[in-house]
């Protein structure tokens, strides 16, 4: 016997003995350690001993058997109650327990039986003074057994909910206890087989907080600095369970509230409208049909408007620069084919005459247009009636979507024409970085509008902020035939843009041209054939017009010609104006010639050289950048740019 | 043919031959043994056809019969007897055939063919012939001679003649966990026992080694017999099974003092503590006998007289260091000390407590044993 031991007390000769023996024979050691255990059934440090023994020894059974015991009897020795913090704090990581001794806990915790298990994590969180700790527990309970759900549940809602409300006074709808409340909680109780009792009220409360958070966190997701703890998988999935789960408590019509995995948008918008059909909801009495059609149509709308707002600025592929797409009103031709668009079956009655053609250049950004009308469709049954635009408004501000709104509501604006409206709207953005798609459509507006003046300023603002590191190709869909309106998303690449903006102009001065009387001003016809160049021969049918129209005043001055007419064509019409078959037009196109105009066949002739000169020169520069030529022209000749819309 | 008299059933009987005869005869000493009331008569006549038609025992005329079975017939009898009880699905009637062909005076005379028939049960394994047997020993007593012969045979059988069977019977507690119990209290009193015999005799190791393992790995495996209540034909009064712990225990304590080293008595001995522990609490307790918890107390006590004897010339002054430094009995008064403390923690023990205490305090001296009997004197 060790002679160290005799003048230490009993409980400590018998510990030691197991403490000693365990290096040596462990099987001996145990046996002491049982000893002990029944000899101080009262005594906690015997009993922890036993324990610490056995988890040293990585013994998980007999482990979780002393862990038992210890739980019965000593919750309250903080030198055991740290020991079951660091049980619940293993668990919560349980995924990444790289830690030995996390791991070893975590396999314990397994052993132990159901009930010790759950009073364990009750206990835990009943004794936890933080109130998220507290509520991590209880959740940690809630997964572990779903029978506690429906008696823990409701609590823990409660108590999320005033968390939230006594921690975050300025309503950030992403927070912790939202988090955990939405994304955590809630997918517990919506389990089917959970039977719980909840007040509309809260369901809807829930809801809007649900969709509130969602909201927010698929906003942040999209920024560059994106915080971890707060991603979502699969947000919306989560925010149709939501919906399944209040529409399951209040009785609501189950094809509704069903979004399995064949789930489409078109689908869905037919469910709709088939409730519409079955329900009335245009008057208030009509009180929980009203609910459940405005809840689920919010909650598509969004959906829709998501998926909208996200093709309008799809993700690029690799190493090439992201294109946003801009929705503006393009132009049509009755001169050219009527496009093939959609099937007309797909069209309802009467909508041929006021629905506007959409274009997209790209085919595989198709989906923005059927995205676009989808939501345009939710947005136009929320205001079919007065009852369903108050409900709209409640929920609105409930879930405060005006923000989500605001780009939509412009677009919707001009998809439908109301004009005055998108004004109203695009005067509101003050945003410098959206300050190029605001002056497009500014200046498009009132193109449409005929002030044609004043559309040119945010022409030329727009001009002036070029995207320079997205270079973009030329449309070919800008113009269309037919008599339809045309909406067109066009991608905010330089040349894009530049050819909107070109396209608009040079529309700009010629229904300014065809408004005055005499109808004739060499500046503007100028300035046009300057423009046309630019997407050349995308609008050549304007030219023989215009050489018809100079033929017929038989003469055509215009002094910026040397700095920007280069295009072989239209130098080939000109030059055959000025010939004999042509009908001997007088150019007056080099400034210094001007005086000289009527003078002598000798000099005449000199003349004459100095144009064929002057043609030749510009013929040579026929290949100059004509996107550097145009903005030149745009931002450097606006007084007689302002002239020709005057 | 219920109605034929007792020498009518002989005599048709009598007309088959052996072993057909032995066949027919054990359907019939069901039939007499299992009716509600057997009567005397009746019993009589059971007796009369086994000693006769089955064991070959007696002549027709009831005098004892000089030839005894050839090995042919003896498996011929084991076949039938086998399948007989096997197909007997009543246990009260199994139990109330087994227990007539294998009790009473001739016990001893058919403990040959008992043995064998059981080693064939363990190896099928048959688990209701087994049980019958369990019930036999239980009935007898498992601590009986009977029990202890059946024990002492199907050792040899199994852990003698092929040891290579052993692995096999890992699964034995599972299939018959009453019979193994009693089969374990009876094997408990064959080794370590020095009572009435010349010298102590250990067990095989291979056999330690598989109680280690049944005891270790069925922690309920000890007060298996006490769990079920046996079916016992009319009348019979239900002995109490003896649990092998404190016979086990014994092995386990009393093993250092043999200089027996082996690390399975440590697990053995730990299996044992952690079988104590599972015992539920009754009232009043039955798992252990003070009785039985002593028998390490007269080896320890004789060791010790032995051991001082060694030193009786040496210095008186050394006593308690000498006693303190003798590895072997301090670990064997440390399990017997930790044994007691166990059981006694579980309320299991029965029997005389302050004569036990008393013979207790008589031990050398050790720590744990001191600190433990304080402990249990206090709490009463």
């Amino acid at each position: 016997m060790d002679t160290d031991l005799i003048n230490v007390s009993d409980e400590e000769y018998v510990v030691q003995r197991a403490k000693r023996s365990l290096k040596i024979d462990p099987v001996a050691a145990k046996a002491w350690m049982i000893t002990a255990k029944t000899l101080y059934p009262n005594n906690f440090a015997v009993q922890f001993e036993a324990y610490k023994i056995e988890k040293e020894a990585g013994h998980v059974k007999e482990a979780a058997k002393y862990f038992s015991d210890l739980l019965s009897k000593f919750q309250r020795e903080p030198e055991f109650w740290q020991e079951i913090e660091n049980v619940t704090a293993a668990l919560r990581y349980e995924h990444d327990a790289s830690d030995s001794e996390k791991h070893f806990l975590c396999d314990m915790f397994k052993h132990l039986s159901f009930d010790v298990q759950h009073q364990l994590l009750l206990f835990t969180a009943e004794h936890c003074e933080d109130t998220m700790e507290h509520c991590r527990l209880l959740l940690l309970l809630l997964q572990r057994f779903p029978n506690a759900i429906s008696t823990h549940g409701p609590r823990l809602v409660d108590t999320l909910l005033s968390a939230e409300k006594h921690s975050h006074p300025g309503n950030q709808p992403v927070n912790p206890y939202r988090k955990l409340l939405v994304s955590d909680v809630l997918p517990l109780l919506a389990n089917e087989n959970i039977n719980i009792e909840f007040s509309s009220k809260l369901l809807f409360k829930l809801l809007h907080k649900s969709t509130e958070f969602y909201l927010c966190s698929l906003e942040m997701s999209k920024s560059s600095v994106q915080d971890p703890s707060i991603s979502i998988d699969d947000p919306w999935k989560k925010l149709f369970g939501v919906i399944e789960l209040t529409g399951r408590h209040l009785g609501w019509e189950l094809y509704l509230i069903t979004f399995g995995p064949n789930w489409t948008k078109e689908n869905y918008w037919q469910k709709i409208l088939t409730f519409c059909q079955t329900h009335k909801t245009s008057t208030p009495e009509d009180h929980m049909n009203t609910k459940q059609l405005i809840y689920c149509l919010t909650i598509f709308f969004l959906n829709c408007l998501y998926d909208y707002n996200l093709s309008l600025s799809p993700e690029a592929p690799p190493g090439q620069v992201q294109t946003s797409f801009l929705l503006v009103e393009a132009f049509t031709d009755p001169n050219l084919p009527t496009p093939v668009t959609e099937p007309k079956s797909k069209r309802r009655k009467g909508d041929n005459d006021t629905v506007p053609v959409i274009t997209v250049d790209k085919n595989e950004s198709k989906s923005v247009v059927s995205n676009f009308l989808m939501a345009v469709n939710c947005w136009d049954l929320f205001h079919s009636s007065d009852n369903l635009q108050r409900e709209f408004a409640k929920v609105n501000g409930h879930i405060k979507l005006d923000s989500w709104l605001f780009n939509f509501l412009i677009d919707y604006s001009i998809y439908k024409g109301l004009h005055d409206d998108a004004l109203v709207r695009l005067q509101q953005i003050n945003d410098s970085h959206l300050s190029l798609p605001k002056n497009i459509r500014h200046s498009s507006i009132l193109y449409l509008r005929k002030n044609y003046t004043s559309s040119f300023e945010p022409l030329l603002l727009a001009i002036q902020s070029l995207p320079t590191t997205n270079r973009g190709t030329l449309s070919t869909q800008l113009n269309t035939g037919g008599i339809q309106r045309h909406l067109h998303f066009l991608p905010l690449t330089q040349m894009a843009v530049l050819q909107y903006c070109v396209k608009l102009l040079c529309r700009c001065i010629k229904d300014n041209l065809l408004k005055q009387s005499n109808n004739y001003n060499e500046l503007a016809i100028g300035n046009i054939l300057v423009l046309l160049q630019f997407d050349w021969p995308q609008e050549e049918d304007l030219l023989p017009l215009i050489i018809e129209q100079i033929r017929q005043r038989g003469s055509f001055s215009y002094l910026l010609f040397q700095a920007y007419i280069i295009n072989v064509d239209i130098l080939e019409e000109l030059t055959y104006l000025w010939t004999e078959q042509g009908g001997q037009i007088t150019l007056d196109i080099l400034p210094h010639l001007g005086q000289r105009r009527i003078g002598t066949r000798g000099a005449d002739k000199g003349v004459k050289e100095e144009i064929k000169y002057a043609i030749k020169r510009q013929i040579a520069r026929s290949n100059e950048p004509l996107d550097q030529l145009i903005i030149k022209f745009i931002s450097q000749e606006r007084g007689h740019i302002l002239q020709s819309l005057m | 043919m219920a109605q034929l008299s007792g020498p009518e059933i002989k005599n048709s009987l009598r007309k088959l031959d052996y072993p057909l005869c032995a066949k027919e005869a054990i359907i019939k000493i069901g039939q007499l043994i299992c009716n509600r009331v057997p009567s005397l008569k009746h019993m009589d006549l059971a007796l009369d056809l086994m000693a006769e038609l089955i064991f070959c025992e007696i002549d027709r005329r009831g005098n004892k019969r000089q030839t005894s079975l050839t090995s042919l017939d003896e498996l011929q009898l084991l076949e039938i007897l086998y399948d007989y009880l096997n197909s007997t699905h009543n246990e009260t009637s199994r139990n109330a055939v087994f227990l007539s062909l294998f009790s009473g005076t001739t016990a001893m005379m058919r403990s040959n063919i008992l043995s064998k028939l059981i080693s064939v049960a363990i190896g099928i394994p048959a688990p209701c012939v087994l049980f019958s047997a369990s019930v036999w020993m239980q009935q007898l007593g498992n601590t009986s001679l009977n029990s202890k012969q059946l024990a002492k045979s199907l050792i040899n059988d199994y852990f003698i003649l092929s040891p290579n069977s052993v692995p096999k019977l890992s699964l034995l507690p599972h299939i018959a966990p009453q019979f193994t119990a009693n089969f374990l209290t009876a094997i408990s009193n064959l080794y370590f026992n020095d009572v009435n015999k010349p010298s102590v005799t250990f067990p095989p190791i291979n056999l330690l080694e598989a109680i280690t393992l049944w005891v270790k790995d069925n922690s309920g495996l000890c007060i298996a017999a006490q769990q079920t209540q046996a079916s016992l034909p009319p009348g019979a009064i239900a002995m109490e099974a003896t649990t092998p712990i404190a016979g086990l225990l014994n092995w386990t304590i009393v093993a250092p003092l043999h200089n027996q080293h082996s690390e399975l008595y440590g697990k053995l001995h730990l299996g044992l503590l952690n079988s104590i522990l599972e015992i539920q609490p009754i009232t009043p307790p039955r798992a252990i006998s003070t009785a039985h918890l002593l028998q390490p107390f007269g080896k320890i006590v004789r060791y010790f007289i032995q051991y001082q004897k060694k030193y009786v010339d040496g210095e008186y002054i050394d006593k308690e260091k000498r006693l303190a430094e003798n590895v072997d009995l301090q670990l064997s008064l440390d399990r017997y000390a930790q044994a007691i403390q166990v059981a006694l923690s579980i309320n299991c023990v029965y029997g005389n407590m302050e004569d036990f205490f008393y013979q207790l305090s008589q031990l050398p001296q050790n720590r744990l044993l001191h600190i433990v009997m304080r402990t249990h004197k206090l709490n009463k």
